[in-house]
């Protein structure tokens, strides 16, 4: 996972003399003793959430988003040891990360690992051999958010919907291969954790079917503009973290998890092993697995998701728990599975079934 | 001439030179290198091979995206210049010398809002109950709103927007060079305005039309933004698909063979309609 | 006769005018209009006029943060950029230099590149030789794109008359760099100053490079493209709009106290 690059033997035996030239920029990562550098999604960065852990802690937190795994990764493969304390990352990566000794154990008392929900607790993601390496601090649902004012609320419990006609040009799909093909696949009866490169044929034409149907293939912002000028009604993949930001405006936007069930998402807090402020760090992963931090997170300016912290509940008000569908979670997580977690090369073969799909 | 007297006259130009063979020129090297290399099971390793070149051309998908940039470029660039010209041809000729500047003034001022946020305000104009869906149902030109968001036509209208602007400004500094003397001559010789037109400016001003016009394409071509919000992901361009090399896989190899594949068909381009030039000139 | 088809001329161009200008308008002022929107959404029918977006905008410090670097970027590139065009231009347009073509050929070269592969290239260097992205990174991307707009203008208005005048200067004893800043740039100014506001609104705006080689400290369009991977958000809109109406200001004020000043110089040569 760290750099590996070889560019750095061929250019010296080059002998190429910009290196000189190149110092003059060099900077450090420019760690103070009172600060910690996270790199996480866009949700952490709300002065909400970031201002009172700053302030209780007189600490400043350097915050780099990302806006996407793949991206974040890509980030991390980029910098040097100690450029980070704290990583926010799909719980599905975990493990590799950890495997890599890119991440630090966290002692497993720091963590309120009984207030987590059972179903989110991902031990097998977090727990390697004995040890805790991350903690589940976000979840939620790709599924289907839809117009409820528009479309018939019973059709959407049924996923071949998406590709089956009835709303042919009315759908706005979520641009991203892993959870829609993980979706298509669950639409198809498939397992996600079970998937293979045998499935991908059938999921071929179910995504091609799906191509027929759609308007667009976008991202969060279009979608739902999309979904707020009538473009479209439908937006298959979306889920709370699409509508409770919009739930107080739009309260006709509803998502619901169809009989196929939903994709779930989850996002773990980690830190970096060779984190430069690993007490600090720590602090940082407890306050956002505090109810108040989780709270905070949960509504944020930027999306919305569920705390995987059960406490949290005394902090959200009714309307907040309703956009999120609080009190459904118990039947939503007996129905839902997680994103498919595949070889590099059978993700490549579906990134390439993505592209070649959106190109049809 | 004089060691001294050279370094005198070189000492001017060798920041720029340095400049660009530093930062243009050696990180083009070492994506050359980088093209030559493959990332294998989460590592590049230097192999030293075509592989990614050839894997592109066997992917007709990928083609489609090449195709797609190069015609949505050409779209492009050709729309904006029938747009621009009559448009720096008024401001030169039709607008009072002191308001002119204030007119091109007018036409870039847009452009400082952030292009991002620009590029979102078209999606909003051109949804089915956006303004222009709306005005031209109000005037019943059609009856049913169009689906122009999220397509190839929205792509091409954002594009158009921002090189209007871009070639109106060219334009009009070409046809402000030009001598009146020539109109004047071919007046006295006879010529009504649309001959004179037709015959001494436009042939005087095309070079430099020809080349905002490149400018345009390499531009557009180039661009990821524009096709990525108001495309809808209908169709991907090249752009598109090597920032999903570099975001969600880090493969540099491989988005940077495909840049290179895109930098060569630019260049292709550009000798062609250097060769033109030429021909022209002759 | 000739009067009725000056006329229809003039009403054409009139009518020809005001819609490409409508059309350049048109998303800037639903942008304009949406940032005083009292809701998150942009649909109609308006609500508002608010000024909470404003507000936002003004205590995100990472978006005003973004807009200091942006203008730290924009100003510091585009004075490199000026500065190398000018004295490139200046020697190439001055002395017989050997390779003349070649050197002119490539001091344009970039401009035949598109951004995105400048930028993947620079990008791929900083990252074989360890050097970390920043905001002099961004700047470097940002004065490899502007330095071939601003020798190619500066370039095309060296004429023979501005010679002479430097000639006169070195005959009363002017040295070299002397006449270069006392005569050749002040009389260079109208494309010194149209090139740099050129470069400047390119780096202003330009994402691609940005993205790709920024690190902690961001660029206004890569901090607003952050903000809308993740949800709709009017505070974009605001930030917009600010800074068109700041750039009207700047303009207006360039356009009394810069412009004016040195068309008058030049109408008087």
């Amino acid at each position: 996972m760290k750099p590996q690059f070889p560019v750095k033997k061929t250019l010296a035996s080059l002998g190429i003399p910009l290196l000189a030239t190149a110092s003059l920029f060099y900077h450090g990562a420019g760690v103070a003793a009172g600060s910690i550098n996270a790199l996480v999604w866009c949700d952490h960065t709300d002065p909400g959430f970031i201002q009172p852990f700053e302030e209780a802690n007189d600490v400043k937190v350097n915050l780099k988003e990302f806006e996407g795994t793949g991206a974040a990764l890509s980030i991390l493969e980029q910098s040097r040891p100690g450029d980070w304390d704290v990583l926010i990352i799909d719980g599905v990566d975990v493990p590799a990360l950890a495997k890599d000794g890119l991440l630090a154990s966290v002692p497993e008392d720091a963590l309120p690992i009984a207030d987590i929900w059972p179903e989110v607790l991902l031990e097998q993601n977090h727990k390697i051999d004995g040890k805790w390496y991350g903690m589940t601090e976000l979840f939620g649902y790709n599924t289907i958010a839809y117009n409820k004012d528009k479309v018939d609320a019973a059709d959407m419990l049924d996923m071949t919907s998406m590709w089956s006609g009835k709303y042919k040009d009315r759908i706005a799909v979520y641009d991203w291969h892993t959870p829609m093909i993980g979706l298509v696949a669950m639409g198809l009866g498939k397992k996600t954790a079970e998937l293979t490169e045998a499935d991908l044929p059938e999921i071929k034409e179910a995504l091609f079917k799906l191509k027929d149907n759609a308007s667009q293939f976008t991202d969060v912002v279009a979608s739902q503009t999309a979904l707020a000028t009538g473009e479209v009604d439908i937006l298959f993949g979306g889920g709370e973290w699409l509508t409770g930001v919009l739930s107080q405006e739009m309260p006709n936007l509803d998502w619901v998890l169809p009989k196929q069930g939903g994709l779930m998402w989850s996002q773990s807090v980690t830190m970096l092993a060779d984190a430069k402020n690993p007490d600090m760090a720590l602090k940082f992963m407890q306050y956002i697995l505090s109810p108040e931090g989780q709270a905070a997170l949960a509504t944020s300016s930027c999306y919305w998701a569920m705390p995987a912290n059960m406490k949290t509940g005394s902090a959200l008000n009714d309307q907040q728990k309703g956009a999120l569908r609080w009190d459904q979670q118990k039947e939503y997580l007996g129905n839902a599975q997680l994103y498919p977690s595949v070889s590099p090369e059978l993700n490549e073969k579906m990134e390439d079934l993505w592209t070649e799909m959106l190109q049809q | 001439m004089s060691a001294q007297s050279s370094w005198k006259r070189w000492r001017l130009v060798l920041p720029a030179l340095l400049w660009t063979v530093a930062f243009f020129i050696v990180p083009l090297g070492f994506m050359v290198v980088m093209s030559l290399w493959h990332r294998i099971g989460g590592k590049i390793v230097a192999t030293w091979n075509f592989e990614n070149y050839i894997e592109f051309f066997t992917k007709p998908h990928l083609v489609k995206a090449l195709l797609n940039s190069l015609e949505i470029g050409l779209t492009v660039t050709v729309i904006s210049i029938f747009l621009a010209y009559p448009l720096a041809w008024i401001i030169a000729y039709r607008v009072p010398e002191r308001w002119q500047r204030t007119a091109l003034l007018l036409a870039i001022l847009p452009f400082w809002t952030s292009y991002v946020v620009r590029s979102y305000a078209w999606l909003l104009v051109l949804a089915k109950q956006g303004i222009v869906n709306s005005f031209l149902l109000d005037i019943g030109i059609i009856a049913e709103p169009l689906a122009i968001a999220s397509s190839r036509y929205a792509t091409i209208i954002g594009f158009v927007h921002f090189f209007v602007m871009l070639l109106t400004l060219t334009i009009y500094a070409n046809l402000r060079q030009l001598s009146p003397n020539y109109a004047r001559a071919a007046a006295d010789l006879g010529a009504g305005p649309l001959r004179t037109f037709w015959h001494i400016i436009l042939p005087l001003t095309l070079p430099g039309v020809m080349v905002g016009g490149f400018l345009t394409f390499v531009l557009c071509v180039g661009d990821y933004i524009t096709p990525k919000i108001l495309g809808g992901s209908n169709e991907l361009v090249l752009p598109q698909v090597i920032m999903l090399q570099i975001g969600r896989r880090a493969d540099f190899p491989n988005a940077a063979a495909m840049s290179i594949i895109l930098m060569l068909v630019v260049t292709a381009a550009y000798v062609l309609c250097a060769r033109w030039l030429k021909m022209e000139r002759s | 006769m000739h009067g009725v088809r000056r006329h229809v001329v003039n009403t054409l161009s009139a009518f020809y005018a005001v819609l490409i200008y409508g059309f350049i308008f048109l998303p800037v002022g639903v942008l304009v209009l949406f940032s005083f929107q009292d809701s998150r959404l942009p649909i109609m029918p308006f609500k508002g006029p608010t000024l909470k977006w404003y507000e936002a905008v003004l205590s995100d410090s990472r978006l005003t943060d973004s807009m200091i670097n942006s203008f730290i970027v924009a100003m510091g590139s585009s004075v490199v950029a000026v500065l190398l065009g000018f004295l490139a231009a200046f020697g190439l347009a001055r002395y017989v230099l050997p390779a003349r073509g070649l050197q002119r050929a490539l001091l344009t070269a970039p401009l035949t590149v598109s951004y995105l592969i400048i930028g993947l290239g620079l990008l791929i260097m900083f990252n074989a030789m360890g050097v970390p992205r920043s905001l002099w990174t961004i700047g470097i991307g940002h004065v490899v794109i502007n330095t071939p707009l601003c020798f190619a203008i500066i370039y095309s208005q060296f004429g023979d008359h501005q010679v002479n005048i430097e000639r006169a200067a070195h005959d009363l004893g002017a040295s070299e760099w002397q006449t270069l800043w006392l005569v050749t740039a002040p009389m260079m100014m109208p494309s010194i100053l149209a090139s740099f506001f050129l470069a400047l609104t390119f780096s202003w705006d330009e994402f691609i490079i940005s993205f790709l080689l920024s690190r902690f400290d961001v660029t206004l369009p890569v901090e607003i493209w952050g903000l809308l991977r993740s949800g709709l958000n009017p505070k974009t809109n605001a930030a917009g709009s600010m800074v068109f109406l700041i750039s009207i200001v700047l303009l207006v004020l360039a356009e009394l106290l810069v412009f004016r000043r040195f068309n008058g110089r030049v109408n008087r040569k």
